[in-house]
């Protein structure tokens, strides 16, 4: 990447993450939010949460070259998912998220 | 009204910020060496974590760049994946109404998913204050970048493969999405949220994928709500 592309991707980046980031906590600060809206923000983390995910793991046609080794991360994910609900660390999850998804490439191949 | 910055608050942010700052490590490393293999040196790895602070967006623009990508494109990706930060500084609204502004401006200025995850579950616990929730953000992001630093620095000696490394990321969103309450509503805007997810991406909106799916799940979560409160509370509330 030339230095021209990088400062054309940066400052684009930036300037869009900043506007993100920054003017909606200005466009209500300092006003009451109604319940209902406050209501809908609490739908916000699962939502979200759930997007990165399916976002991470989903892709159509992943099974297309059969099940395996396409099925590694939903195996490593699983194991994730056991891991966060018993200890709700989010570095032991991703540790054993790691742990696994490398033990399971590791003797796919 | 309690003292900003104290001794106290910098201590248990650190500790807050302890698991986000290790699991950057584990991200920030193959997101450097990424950024190498592009042919970014450590300085420019530095601008984009200090100022893009996005490990979704610094892993897609190697990515992008790779498979042969345009800047324009690529940029437009990233700042469509980026969007979804708005829900989340929309979120912190109430905490930061009576919060200084430039404080504030530059806590929302550095949420990511993962500390948004851990200041929402602090602030819900209550005792917990816009200065902590920063150096929460500043903590984690002081990871994030030396780790891009290290990880493009050590690039072209090592070999790990990134696609291991980069579940790091997709287990810590496995965490925040499991640790949050399975209420009936929650559980509609997560299906509808990842359903939304794999449709778009079929249908080939793949930069978009992940704002439209959050978008949908909200959405379905509202108007759930609003169907099974409709028999309680009849017309009156409606005309305030």
């Amino acid at each position: 990447m030339s230095w021209g592309e990088f400062w054309f991707v940066l400052a684009g980046c930036v300037l869009a993450m900043w506007a993100c980031r920054v003017i909606p906590l200005f466009l209500l600060k300092g006003r009451e939010l109604p319940p209902r809206l406050a209501e809908a923000l609490g739908f916000i983390p699962p939502a979200a949460f759930a997007a990165l995910v399916a976002n991470d793991l989903l892709n159509p046609g992943m099974f297309d070259a059969g099940l395996w080794p396409a099925g590694i991360p939903l195996v490593a994910a699983v194991a994730s998912a056991l891991v966060a609900v018993k200890t709700r660390s989010l570095l032991w999850t991703a540790l054993a998220g790691v742990a696994v998804y490398a033990a399971l490439a590791f003797f796919a191949v | 009204m309690a003292v900003m910055f104290s001794r106290e608050h910098i201590l248990s942010a650190f500790s807050a910020a302890v698991p986000i700052m290790l699991g950057y490590v584990a991200i920030g490393l193959p997101c450097g060496i990424l950024g190498n293999t592009i042919g970014l040196n450590w300085l420019q790895v530095a601008l984009f974590s200090i100022l893009l602070y996005s490990g979704a967006g610094q892993f897609m623009i190697p990515n992008m760049f790779l498979a042969g990508s345009g800047v324009a494109s690529i940029t437009a990706s990233v700042a469509l994946v980026n969007t979804r930060q708005m829900l989340y500084a929309a979120s912190f609204a109430p905490e930061c109404a009576s919060t200084p502004k430039w404080l504030a401006a530059l806590f929302a200025a550095s949420v990511t998913d993962e500390s948004y995850g851990v200041n929402t579950a602090r602030f819900a616990e209550g005792n917990w204050s816009v200065d902590r929730a920063l150096m929460v953000n500043l903590f984690s992001q002081t990871s994030w970048t030396l780790s891009n630093i290290v990880g493009c620095l050590v690039g072209a000696a090592v070999d790990i493969p990134v696609a291991i490394a980069a579940f790091a990321m997709t287990a810590i969103f496995i965490c925040l999405l499991v640790t949050q309450r399975f209420t009936s509503a929650n559980i509609i805007a997560m299906v509808v949220a990842m359903l939304g997810v794999y449709l778009c991406k079929a249908a080939g909106l793949t930069g978009p994928a992940i704002l439209i799916g959050a978008v949908a799940g909200v959405a379905a979560a509202i108007l759930f709500t609003t169907l099974r409160k409709r028999p309680a509370s009849p017309e009156g509330e409606g005309r305030r």
